[in-house]
């Protein structure tokens, strides 16, 4: 047992370590590593006969706050760590925990309740962890699953002809089109999405199954908008207050579409939801990446002083854009079609709220 | 009379509960319960079992029953009781008048210690007459100032509480008795504990450096500038003159305290301002169903010119604000006349419209910020119909 410990605490510091260094990247894969990641701690971790479930969700918690520390935009991460408390709140609920009787007089009556109670103590216990390891795992599946979810209600959104648009590349938005193409014949414009350009894989993908494709420029997108009839687009994760923390420029093309009254329909499995309401979200929200991608290193060399390296140029690559929630037509998550005013229900479904603030 | 000692069925809502009815827990928690309960829960599996503790063998007993109103009298600062009980509803409103004096008191919990009052002073044998008692004492207390929300709103709420409680029957008027007073006594603590969570909330969308635009006096917002200038955030405050009332002299004195800089403009200088702001931050008299609030007079205006200049409109309110009410328009609100001095003298013929608030529709705000969290103008219907189910 006492050799398990550092073997969980060696996967925890490894997948840390990963996320500060920008390893792992996208909403999907993290979330999925956090949940496997917790699994196993919760599998490791040795529970104290009383107030187990408190102990667990302490150690979920610990392991949470670490991961935020190295990567606060992963909120994926955040939000898998913070959605196994509530079902460990529901849990702590159900079972009668004896730590709760704190200053219970001695009865006959409380003496042979305590008695009864230590005889399933430990089958209880181990209960507790079996069903929340199962909680885990059936996370893991929805996870995998969640792309055929959203899928198959592409058909009620996409019609015969409609010229859709969107911006780089999201895996969800990829199946969606996919599944609606076999009933449906339709046109895709893609911006090819700087600094990037994940809109050209998309493209190439799509014109692999015979979806017919344009890929233009990001400037282009405000002259293309006129013509489109929906634009779509996958988000990184959906704030409680239906904002979306989406790829850089999306803000740009929400603004372009709400100018023309084009629906702007974002594809958001249920996992993206964080309970945080963005403060101030362009900058806290944002991960600042290598400027490189946009300029390359000796490109500049000539706009610094010579000697002195005064900084006449910044050159900026944030990763994220926020969108308000009023230029967001309709979500489309795993469970179905909802309002950006309708998010704050689905965290209230999904999250207690012990779990909005970690620390 | 008797009593069945019905099982325990707190029939609490779900743990999203808001915090006001939190201290009922603990409540729960010191109170003892007997024997027969006990065994009854067992038995009914079908009562929502709330987890607590404390288990005594034998039955509810004088001894606790002292203790329970000694504990509830302590809070209690010094008030002469009112000798005459016959004349009650008067007696209610003077209570009322006396919470009220109370600076630092909001008038939704003055009503409430006005009931708690008349609960105190009730001579009725049964639950029931108990709960007619505070129905006429409601309806006098709103019918004398037919205009105020936070009261009719904090009536409500206390007795929906009453109401909900007399589902269980106690073995001892005394003993239910003894439990509302002391949940009324609470409810003094908890307003300030939901200043203070709305405070902690609020705070985090104070940026360094920002600007913040106010209109009306409200403590809420106050506690929430304070704080956020005590933790080191450094920002500056616009607030209107708020005529007739003059609230903008009374926040630039309490702001100033603090040491944070304050500019006064004029209530018409909003718009003029408005370029200048990050953000507008308002309390509210009462927030209505629809998620709107009904505010001090110039709210609205201020709400206006923020959307269509895309600034953010913040609100703090407690939960206990929160009424039953859904306005379509401005007149819905009822009138609520104040007394506007004009430098210059009115002219006979002219007429006057001297209302004291209006109503901000749902679409104007962003976020409240409430004890029971940040929640967004539609989340508030919903937060409503858990406070009062």
């Amino acid at each position: 047992m006492i050799a398990a410990m550092p073997d969980y605490q060696a996967a925890v510091d490894d997948f840390v370590t990963r996320l500060r260094r920008r390893q792992v990247e996208g909403s999907l894969i993290t979330a999925k590593l956090t949940a496997e990641l917790l699994r196993q701690v919760v599998s490791h971790q040795r529970l104290p006969n009383v107030g187990q479930a408190a102990v667990l969700i302490d150690v979920v918690k610990s392991v949470g706050l670490r991961m935020i520390a190295a990567n606060p935009i992963a909120i994926a991460a955040a939000n898998r760590s913070a959605l196994r408390a509530p079902s460990l709140h529901n849990l702590l609920e159900s079972i009668p925990d004896p730590v709760k009787t704190p200053e219970a007089p001695a009865a006959s009556v409380g003496d042979s309740d305590s008695k009864s109670r230590s005889g399933d103590r430990n089958s209880v216990s181990w209960k507790l962890k079996h069903n929340v390891i199962e909680g885990i795992t059936e996370l893991l599946q929805d996870l995998d699953d969640y792309h055929t979810h959203v899928a198959e209600q592409a058909l009620e959104h996409i019609h015969q002809n409609e010229v859709i648009l969107t911006l780089g590349r999201s895996r969800s938005l990829l199946k969606f089109l996919l599944e609606a193409k076999k009933k449906r014949s339709f046109q895709v414009v893609v911006a090819e999405g700087a600094p990037r350009y994940q809109g050209h894989t998309l493209a190439k993908e799509l014109a692999e199954k015979g979806l017919q494709t344009t890929v233009i420029t990001d400037s282009a997108v405000f002259a293309m908008i006129s013509r489109v009839n929906m634009v779509i687009i996958g988000a990184h994760a959906v704030m409680a207050n239906g904002g979306v923390l989406a790829p850089v420029g999306m803000h740009m093309v929400a603004l372009a579409a709400r100018r023309h009254a084009v629906p702007f329909v974002v594809l958001a499995g249920v996992h993206k939801l964080c309970p945080q309401y963005p403060h101030k979200p362009y900058t806290l929200l944002n991960d600042m990446k290598s400027p490189a991608e946009v300029v390359e290193f000796g490109e500049l060399s000539e706009c610094f002083a010579a000697g002195t390296g005064d900084h006449t140029t910044y050159v900026v690559n944030p990763t994220f854009d926020y969108i308000p929630p009023d230029l967001v037509s309709i979500f489309i998550t795993d469970t179905g079609g909802h309002n950006p005013s309708y998010v704050y229900r689905l965290i209230a479904e999904y999250y207690s709220p012990e779990d909005y603030f970690l620390q | 009379m008797r009593y069945t000692s019905v099982s325990f069925a707190v029939c609490l809502p779900s743990s999203q509960t808001n915090s006001i009815f939190y201290d009922v827990e603990q409540l729960l928690g010191s109170l003892c319960i007997s024997e027969l309960v006990k065994n009854k829960m067992k038995a009914d599996k079908a009562v929502e079992d709330v987890g607590e503790s404390a288990k005594v063998a034998g039955g509810v007993t004088f001894e606790w029953l002292r203790q329970a109103e000694d504990a509830s009298l302590l809070t209690t600062p010094a008030r002469p009781t009112a000798t005459d009980h016959g004349d009650s509803s008067f007696s209610v409103i003077e209570e009322f008048n006396y919470w009220r004096m109370q600076p630092d008191l909001a008038e939704a919990v003055a009503a409430i210690k006005a009931l708690t009052a008349v609960i105190r002073r009730s001579q009725a044998s049964t639950m029931m007459g108990l709960e007619i008692e505070l129905k006429n004492a409601s309806e006098a207390l709103k019918a004398w100032d037919e205009t105020s929300i936070p009261l009719s709103a904090g009536c409500d709420l206390f007795l929906r509480y009453v109401t909900r409680t007399t589902a269980l029957e106690y073995e001892d008027i005394r003993a239910g008795k003894a439990r509302l007073i002391e949940r009324g006594e609470r409810f003094g603590e908890i307003s300030q504990k939901a200043r203070r969570t709305i405070a902690m909330l609020g705070q985090d969308f104070i940026l360094n450096g920002s600007t913040i635009l106010t209109h009306g006096f409200s403590r809420v917002v106050l506690n929430l500038l304070k704080l956020a200038a005590s933790n080191g955030k450094h920002f500056n405050v616009i607030c209107t003159e708020g005529r007739p009332d003059n609230t903008g002299a009374k926040v630039a004195i309490e702001l100033l305290a603090a040491g944070i800089p304050v500019t006064l403009i004029l209530d018409s200088g909003v718009g003029y301002m408005m370029e200048k702001v990050d953000m507008l931050l308002v309390g509210a008299e009462g927030v209505v169903e629809s998620g709107g609030i009904i505010n001090y007079i110039g709210t609205f205006q201020s709400a206006l010119v923020a959307r269509s200049m895309n600034k953010p409109v913040y609100v703090a309110a407690e939960s206990y604000k929160f009424a039953r009410l859904y306005p379509l328009e401005q007149r819905d609100l009822g009138p609520s006349p104040c007394h506007v001095e004009f430098v210059e003298p009115v002219p006979e013929d002219a007429k006057v419209e001297n209302t004291a608030r209006d109503y901000t529709p749902p679409n104007y705000l962003t976020l409240l910020f409430t004890d029971l969290g940040v929640l967004t103008p539609s989340a508030v219907s919903d937060e409503l119909i858990q406070l009062y189910l």
